[in-house]
C-alpha cells in the first residue's frame, strides 16, 4: 500500500503546484471587547498525492486553519489558492463550484449526520446539491458508495443510530468524497472512535486515497496518528507553525524545543516481543 | 498479606426497556496496597461501570447477581448508604475525566476545598478543627498536588484556572479524606499530551510518596503503561487478561489484547502496519455465547462459542482467559 503511495508521489515529481496552498493566513475573533489572534500568518502548502499533516494542542488553531482553507469561516487576512485559483477572492457561484472538489470531514460522526435522514438520503444529498444526477442512476451512485466504505446496501434503508461510530465516520467519509474532489480536509476523523475502529478508518483512508487518487489535509491532536499517515506535517502552537517539515524528519529529529516536548510527552508503551 | 481490594467472581445486570444488560460476567480482581492497577479497554467493555460499582455510585438500577467487591476486609455490596459515608471519600476515593464537571463553577477552588475538609469531619461523626487549621489544611492538599501559587488558585474559580490545574483540584480533594485507594477514570483523556504527561508524573509521585494504592481506566494504553504496575484488559463485560503491565504488554496471550496492541499507531513510526480489529463490540443485551470476544476473534473455533474460557494462569502473575491463548 504504502510502495503504491510512493509511486504515486514520485510520479507527480517534487517541482509539481501544490494543490492547495495557503499565504499568511490569520484569524483573529473579537471577544468581549478583546481581539484573539487564533491563526496568526499561517502559509502551507498541500502537495497533490500527498497527506500533510498539522498537528497541536487544543487551542493551538489547527482547527482553525482546517475551516479557513475550506472557506467555512472568513480568513481576516491572507490568501488561499486551490488548483492555482485564488478561493479567497471568490465567492457565490464560482465558490459553489469550487467547493465540489474540495470536502471535509468533521470530528464528530454522530453530530455530523442528520438523525432524521436514512443512510441513502445522506450519501445522495450531495449529488442533490452540486449535480443532476436523480432516480435510478442517483441510486446507483449511493450503493456504489456504500460499496466503497464496506457497507451492505441494506445500510441505505437504517438511520444513523442504527450504526455504530466507525460506520457513521464511514458515512461522513463516503458522502465527502461522492462527488470525488480532489482534496479532502479530515479534521480529527478518529478522534471519537475506540483504538481498533481508529485503526480501520485509518487503513480505509490509506486505501481510498490510493484509489481515489485524493489529496489529504489531516489535522489531529495525536501525534502517532499523524506520524503514521502523513508525508509531511506541520506542528502548530498558539496560533502560529512552530515547525514544518517531513514527518520521518520532525518526528526523528525535531529542531524546535516545543515539537520535542509534545513527541516527549506521549507516553511509550513496551515494544511487542511476539 | 491480603489484599487491599478483592472483586471476586462480580456479575452485574442493568436492567433497560430493550432487556437487560449483562455488563459485568464474573470480574475476578485483587490488588495489593501500594499497587497500581490500570484497566484498559474500549468504549462498552464495562471498565466505568466496575469503577463506578467499586465507589459505590453504580448505576442504581444495577442488580449485582453474584459476587463481592471486598476493599479492607468491608464487603462493599453490602454496605447501607449511611455506611457507605464512612467510606467513599475517606477509604475510597475517585476521580474523573472531565474536572469542570465536578466543580462548582459559581464557588472558588478555596471554598469548595474548605467544604470536602468539612464534609470529611461531619461524615465521621468528629468534630471539625479550628477554621484556620482547616484552612491550612486546603493549602498543604494543593502543595501536595505541587500547586505552587496556592493563595492565588484557592481565591480562583474554576473557569480561571486550565484543564490541568482543575484535574489537580480534583486529586487534592479526593486526597483530603486521606482515602487508601484512588480510582481515577480516565483522568488525563480530557487533557493535552503535555499535560497529560504532568498529571500521569504526579499521579506516579504520590503512589511513591504516599502509598497509595491506585485503580486507573482508561482506554489509552500509553496512560496506563505510564502509571500501572499491573493491567487488566476488558472485553465486553470480562476481564480477558491481567498481570504485570510489563507481561501483558510485551507478551500479551490473549488474541483481543494482541489486537488492541496491533491496532495502536507507533509514534516511533518505523514499526508494522496497522491491524484493525474487524467487527464491533457486541450487544451486551445478547451477549456471544461461550468467549463473548469469539466472533470477532481470528482463532475462534467451536469451544469458543460453547463454553465461556476458565482464567489460567500462564505465568508469574499473568492470567489470562481464552481457550486458544497465546504461547
Amino acid at each position: 500500500m504504502s510502495s503504491l503511495a510512493t509511486m504515486l508521489s514520485t510520479e507527480t515529481g517534487p517541482e509539481t503546484e501544490p494543490l492547495l496552498s495557503a499565504r499568511d493566513l490569520t484569524k483573529v475573533f473579537h471577544t468581549g471587547g478583546q481581539d484573539f489572534r487564533a491563526v496568526d500568518g499561517v502559509s502551507l502548502d498541500v502537495k497533490p498525492g500527498k497527506v500533510l499533516g498539522i498537528v497541536g494542542e487544543s487551542g493551538s488553531g489547527k482547527s482553525t486553519v482546517a475551516r479557513m482553507v475550506m472557506r467555512l469561516i472568513e480568513p481576516s487576512s491572507g490568501q488561499i489558492m486551490f488548483e492555482g485559483e485564488n478561493l479567497t477572492a471568490k465567492s457565490g457561484e464560482a465558490l459553489r463550484q469550487t467547493r465540489r472538489h474540495m470536502q471535509i470531514v468533521f470530528q464528530n460522526p454522530h453530530s455530523a449526520l442528520n438523525p432524521r435522514d436514512t443512510i441513502g438520503s445522506a450519501i445522495a444529498e450531495p449529488f442533490l446539491v452540486q449535480t443532476r444526477i436523480r432516480g435510478a442512476e442517483l441510486e446507483r451512485r449511493v450503493e456504489a458508495l456504500l460499496d466503497i466504505i464496506s457497507l451492505p446496501k441494506a445500510f441505505k434503508y437504517r438511520y444513523p443510530h442504527e450504526l455504530s461510530g466507525g460506520q457513521k465516520q464511514r458515512v461522513c467519509i463516503a458522502r465527502a468524497v461522492a462527488l470525488e474532489p480532489r482534496l479532502l480536509v479530515l479534521d480529527e476523523p478518529t478522534s471519537a472512535l475506540d483504538v481498533s475502529v481508529q485503526a480501520q478508518i485509518l487503513m480505509f483512508l490509506q486505501d481510498l486515497r490510493v484509489r481515489l487518487n485524493l489529496t489529504y489535509l489531516f489535522i489531529s491532536h495525536n501525534l502517532a496518528v499523524v506520524r503514521h499517515l502523513c508525508d509531511d506535517v506541520i506542528v502548530m502552537s498558539k496560533g502560529r507553525i512552530v515547525e514544518s517539515g517531513s514527518t520521518d524528519a520532525v518526528f526523528k529529529s525535531p529542531r524546535e524545543a516545543y515539537t520535542r516536548q509534545l513527541i516527549d510527552s506521549v507516553p511509550r508503551i513496551p515494544r511487542l516481543c511476539i | 498479606m491480603t489484599a487491599l481490594l478483592n472483586i471476586d467472581n462480580y456479575r452485574l445486570d442493568i436492567p433497560t426497556f430493550d432487556g437487560v444488560l449483562k455488563v459485568l460476567d464474573g470480574i475476578d480482581i485483587a490488588l495489593e496496597q501500594g499497587d497500581t492497577l490500570g484497566i484498559v479497554g474500549e468504549s462498552g467493555c464495562g471498565k466505568t461501570v466496575l469503577a463506578r460499582s467499586i465507589m459505590g455510585i453504580g448505576p442504581r438500577n444495577a442488580r449485582r447477581v453474584s459476587g463481592h467487591i471486598v476493599f479492607d476486609s468491608t464487603a462493599l455490596d453490602e454496605l447501607s448508604e449511611a455506611d457507605w459515608r464512612r467510606v467513599r471519600g475517606v477509604k475510597i476515593s475517585m476521580i474523573f475525566q472531565d474536572p469542570m464537571t465536578y466543580l462548582n463553577p459559581l464557588l472558588t477552588i478555596g471554598q469548595q476545598l474548605f467544604d470536602v475538609i468539612t464534609a470529611h469531619y461531619r461524615a465521621q461523626g468528629k468534630p471539625a478543627p479550628a477554621k484556620t487549621d482547616r484552612l491550612a489544611r486546603c493549602v498543604r492538599l494543593l502543595e501536595q498536588v505541587q500547586i505552587a501559587d496556592t493563595q492565588r488558585v484557592l481565591k480562583s474559580y474554576p473557569h480561571q484556572l486550565s484543564g490541568g490545574m482543575r484535574q489537580r483540584i480534583l486529586i487534592a480533594m479526593a486526597l483530603a479524606g486521606e482515602p487508601k485507594l484512588l480510582i481515577a477514570d480516565e483522568p488525563t483523556t480530557a487533557l493535552d499530551v503535555t499535560i497529560q504527561a504532568e498529571i500521569l508524573k504526579l499521579l506516579r509521585d504520590l503512589v511513591d510518596r504516599l502509598g497509595l494504592t491506585v485503580v486507573m481506566i482508561s482506554h489509552d494504553v500509553g496512560a496506563i503503561a505510564a502509571l500501572s504496575r499491573r493491567v487488566a484488559v476488558m472485553y465486553a463485560g470480562t476481564v480477558v487478561e491481567q498481570g504485570t503491565a510489563k507481561s501483558i504488554l510485551t507478551r500479551p496471550r490473549h488474541p483481543y489484547t494482541r489486537g488492541l496492541l496491533a491496532a495502536l499507531p507507533d509514534i516511533e513510526g518505523d514499526a508494522q502496519p496497522l491491524e484493525a480489529i474487524p467487527g464491533t463490540i457486541p450487544n451486551l443485551i445478547n451477549p456471544p455465547s461461550g468467549c463473548r470476544f469469539h466472533p470477532r476473534c481470528p482463532r475462534a473455533t467451536a469451544i469458543c462459542r460453547q463454553e465461556k474460557p476458565e482464567t489460567r494462569s500462564v505465568g508469574a502473575d499473568h492470567v489470562v482467559a481464552c481457550h486458544h491463548a497465546f504461547d
